[in-house]
């Protein structure tokens, strides 16, 4: 057992129990946190699997971007200020039924399955030039639709959230 | 190495919470933070794949690019939910059933 | 069998008219309105005459003819034939006289008594209606004819006696006299039952051809004379004469001295070839039993219209025990004497008692006019009333030279020849007849003297004067009917025209008769001046109240009866009316349980199917909540399922 592996399953199972806490905790603010945890991890995870660009970019955006803003939400829209938003479990048992269903599911039809075994990269210090010679020329398609996704979401966000009265009602 | 499967495994456990905190929790914003779990559970699939072909850099510019739309996605996502918060004072969307039959 | 050469039509359009012209007057009497009453009472009085005419006619023409006859069909049950039919020989003929006529002169008084009364059409009509039914009575030729105008004539008296029915007074007398009657009459049913099932007939023609005595004649007798009991107030049921003074007086002159109480006297004469010798025994005994009880009684009594009536009934009663001594012909010529006599009488009193009221009227003062007490004095004041008075009431004494001092005579002369040589109970009827001609010249006296003698008490300082001449005209027609002229010529022997004519056998006539009756009558005036010259000497409750018989007979009859009805009537609201409510209650229980059914099983049925069907609705349209992790569970819910199915 080497140490990448400890460390892989270290880091999954920290995410196994942050998500799965997740489920259980009352607390929004909580799950925030829980979610950054869960997040981390998963980014450790892709950094034992050669993706360290990848990686970086899960901490820098989803884990320093999105749950800011996700916690900018849970400010602004809890009822009283200074009391944590507790939340209600509501179809749990079906909510419940249904996800351990579709595990059980997945695990049974992943483990029927045979996979090839996993290979070393034959250059991984040209990683992530590789990666960014690939954004301009196989992937700039994508490239260029993401820049108008993100110019698109950001002005539909600040319109749908903005508090001008004009042409509403 | 670890075997893919492992992770594959963790990506369907992460999948299937996402699912459960979608369908169970009360709370709009809680249902984004389910959102976000399963879309980094299907990256941690594209990523555990890309280590089957290492020369290859697919599934990590696929990732990049789930990444962007998960942003994008929760920008929008919790625009909505202010707006819906200011209109209906209340962020459970079970309350917010005005399209009901 | 009719007779043809006798009886012209002439003679059969009067016997018509005499029935009908009363009948008339009666439906004019309802016909009109209270406020032409004058012409009621004027078209009253002239059919009356024209009836009075018609029957002097009758009178002549069939007076010692043979009977005349006349039939027709009325009804016939399976193979029995009923008529109505028309006999009139001597008895009826002098008997239509005597109504129609006494009838006419009461109508004539009426005028004058009733002139202040508010309801004059309602009794001339049943003065009229009561005149047809007794000529009804003495005119039939069957039994149940005579039955029917038997009952119509005591309804016309009940209506009479209540004719001021706003008094209580009146309207319980004529209630009993209705009553009284009733009782009588349903011995003379019983007894014509027998007749009927004995004999199949009920004509008297028939009847009196009969060949030979029964054994179910004394029955029948006896049960027959129970009527004539009820009508003609014998002892037991003679306490509804007295209490009939209530009526007004030409009511009493006519109803009750004169023709309805002979009705019962006229009965017995009719079919006393019924009359076996037990019954005439029991008839006899009972006659004499009334008079002296009623004599007794009418001794002491202080109302001037209660002493005329218990006259009445003491002489109804010689009437029937001269009925007993097997001589019907001397109880028929008393009736034909005191119907003169004794209308005469009451009439006088009602005369005393107008000139009374007015007196009373015009000097406001109010006592009882009818009590002898507060009169006295009176013949200065009401001289005609007095000589009236006292001819009749020497009539009825039995005064030599009066009509009833021949009657009487008859009487007791039939009464002693009944009697007898030997020694028997006989005696004693004898002797009673004796002591109630006596007992009669008593209260005579006493009557008369109380009112007329003496001097005037209470009436001097009122002004009294005689009613108008159209009450003293009948007045004094009957009192000169009062004379002896009436029967014979001879004044004193009884056996003259009239009673010739319905005496078939020989004359058994006692010589001596006339001198003692003379005697004692005159023996008995003068024992009555010596008692009442002074005022009244004694009193008794027993005579005043009439032997108590009123309240024997409420103890023996009335409260048994009562105490029935008590009775029955419990049962009928307890018992039977109970069981009614137990029915109705149980229906409506039952009731109660169908609505209960209803509502819950029925309705609740109906219900449980809208309501599942309501439920798998709300449960279908519960996936459309508008819920947004409902819709994500299902949506994932269909995807598992559907994966599962593949797989599976």
């Amino acid at each position: 057992m080497s140490l990448t592996n400890i460390m892989f399953y270290f880091f999954a199972l920290v995410a196994a129990l942050s998500a799965i806490s997740m489920i259980f905790v009352k607390n929004v603010f909580y799950g925030a946190l829980l979610l950054i945890v869960c997040l981390l991890s998963v980014a450790g995870i892709y950094v034992l699997s050669f993706a360290e660009f990848v990686a970086v970019v899960q901490i820098i955006i989803y884990a320093g971007g999105i749950l800011v803003v996700i916690i900018f939400g849970i400010m602004l829209t809890s009822r009283m200020a200074g009391k944590p938003l507790l939340v209600q479990h509501g179809n749990w048992f079906p909510g419940l039924l249904v996800s351990g269903v579709m595990f059980v599911l997945l695990i049974t039809l992943l483990s029927q399955q045979s996979f090839m075994q996993p290979s070393l990269p034959p250059q991984p210090e040209k990683q992530i030039g590789n990666i960014g010679v690939g954004l301009m020329t196989d992937f700039v398609l994508p490239f260029e639709i993401a820049g108008v996704l993100l110019l698109a979401a950001l002005i539909g966000a600040s319109v749908v959230a903005s508090t001008m009265k004009s042409n509403r009602e | 190495m670890v075997p893919v499967e492992h992770i594959l495994y963790l990506a369907a456990l992460l999948l299937t919470a996402g699912l459960a905190i979608v369908i169970v929790k009360r709370n709009a914003i809680m249902v984004l933070l389910g959102i976000e779990l399963m879309l980094n559970a299907s990256n941690l699939n594209l990523i555990a794949f890309n280590r089957l072909q290492a020369d290859k850099i697919d599934g990590q510019m696929f990732s990049l690019f789930v990444i962007v739309v998960a942003v994008c996605e929760a920008a929008v996502g919790l625009a909505i939910v202010l707006r819906v918060y200011k209109m209906y004072q209340t962020s459970v969307p079970d309350e917010v059933s005005e399209l009901k039959d | 069998m009719n007779d043809q050469l006798l009886y012209t039509p002439f003679f059969e359009n009067c016997l018509a008219l005499v029935v009908t012209l009363p009948w008339l007057s009666g439906v004019v009497g309802f016909v009109l309105p209270e406020n032409r009453s004058s012409s009621a009472r004027v078209l009253a009085v002239g059919l009356m005459g024209l009836s009075v005419a018609a029957a002097f006619f009758i009178f002549i023409a069939c007076w010692n003819n043979a009977p005349y006859t006349h039939q027709w069909n009325w009804f016939s049950i399976a193979s029995h034939q009923f008529s109505v039919g028309v006999y009139l020989d001597n008895l009826s003929a002098m008997m239509v006289l005597v109504v129609t006529l006494i009838s006419f002169l009461v109508h004539v008084y009426s005028i004058g008594y009733m002139a202040s009364d508010d309801q004059q059409g309602r009794y001339f009509a049943m003065l009229g209606f009561f005149t047809f039914s007794m000529l009804g009575i003495v005119l039939a030729d069957n039994l149940l004819l005579i039955f029917i105008f038997w009952e119509l004539v005591g309804f016309c008296s009940y209506a009479l006696i209540g004719h001021w029915f706003e008094k209580e007074a009146a309207a319980a007398a004529a209630k009993k006299a209705f009553l009284f009657n009733r009782i009588g009459d349903l011995g003379f049913l019983v007894g014509l039952l027998l007749l009927w099932a004995n004999t199949s007939t009920f004509d008297i023609d028939q009847l009196r051809n009969l060949k030979e005595v029964f054994s179910w004649q004394t029955a029948a007798s006896l049960c027959i004379f129970c009527g004539v009991i009820g009508k003609s107030a014998q002892f037991p049921l003679l306490t509804w004469l007295p209490d009939a003074m209530e009526g007004p007086t030409p009511v009493s002159a006519l109803i009750h001295a004169a023709t309805m109480v002979a009705a019962g006297v006229f009965l017995l004469a009719r079919v006393d070839f019924l009359f076996t010798d037990q019954t005439l025994d029991v008839v006899i005994v009972t006659g004499a039993i009334t008079a002296l009880l009623a004599a007794l009684a009418a001794l002491v009594q202080n109302d001037l219209k209660k002493i005329l009536a218990y006259s009445t009934i003491s002489q109804l009663g010689l009437m029937v025990t001269a009925f007993g001594s097997h001589a019907s012909e001397v109880a028929v010529l008393h009736l034909f004497t005191h119907a003169f006599f004794k209308a005469c009488l009451f009439l006088s009193a009602g005369l005393i008692i107008h000139a009374m009221h007015e007196a009373h009227h015009e000097a406001s003062v109010h006592n009882d006019v009818q009590d002898i007490r507060n009169l006295g004095g009176l013949r200065k004041r009401l001289p005609f009333t007095f000589v009236a008075c006292v001819v009749s009431g020497a009539a009825l004494a039995g005064i030599p030279f009066t009509s009833g001092f021949l009657s009487k005579d008859a009487i007791l002369t039939s009464v002693t020849l009944w009697k007898g040589d030997d020694f028997s109970w006989r005696w004693l009827v004898l002797m009673s007849t004796f002591i109630v001609s006596f007992i009669t010249v008593l209260y005579t006296f006493r009557l008369i003297w109380f009112v007329f003698m003496g001097k005037e008490k209470n009436t001097a300082a009122m002004s009294v004067h005689e009613p108008p001449f159209i009450m003293r005209l009948p007045v004094a027609l009957l009192g000169v009917c009062s004379t002896w002229l009436i029967i014979a010529w001879n004044s004193l022997d009884y056996a003259g025209w009239l009673f010739n004519s319905f005496h078939t056998g020989e004359n058994s006539h006692l010589t001596w008769m006339p001198f003692f009756s003379g005697g004692w009558v005159l023996l008995a005036l003068a024992t009555a001046y010596f008692l009442f010259r002074k005022g009244n000497p004694y009193q008794s409750a027993l005579l005043l109240n009439n032997f108590y018989l009123d309240r024997a007979y409420q103890t023996i009859v009335g409260k048994p009866v009562l105490y029935l009805t008590r009775i029955t009537t419990y049962l009928d609201r307890t018992v039977i009316d109970g069981a009614i409510h137990l029915a109705a209650y149980g229906q409506v229980a039952l009731a109660h349980g169908l609505q209960w059914i209803d509502r819950f099983v029925l309705d609740g049925v109906v219900n449980g199917a809208a309501s599942a069907a309501r439920g798998v609705g709300s449960l279908t349209r519960s996936l459309q909540g508008g819920k947004i992790q409902v819709y994500i569970l299902s949506a994932v819910m269909a995807i598992l399922m559907f994966i599962l199915w593949t797989l599976i």
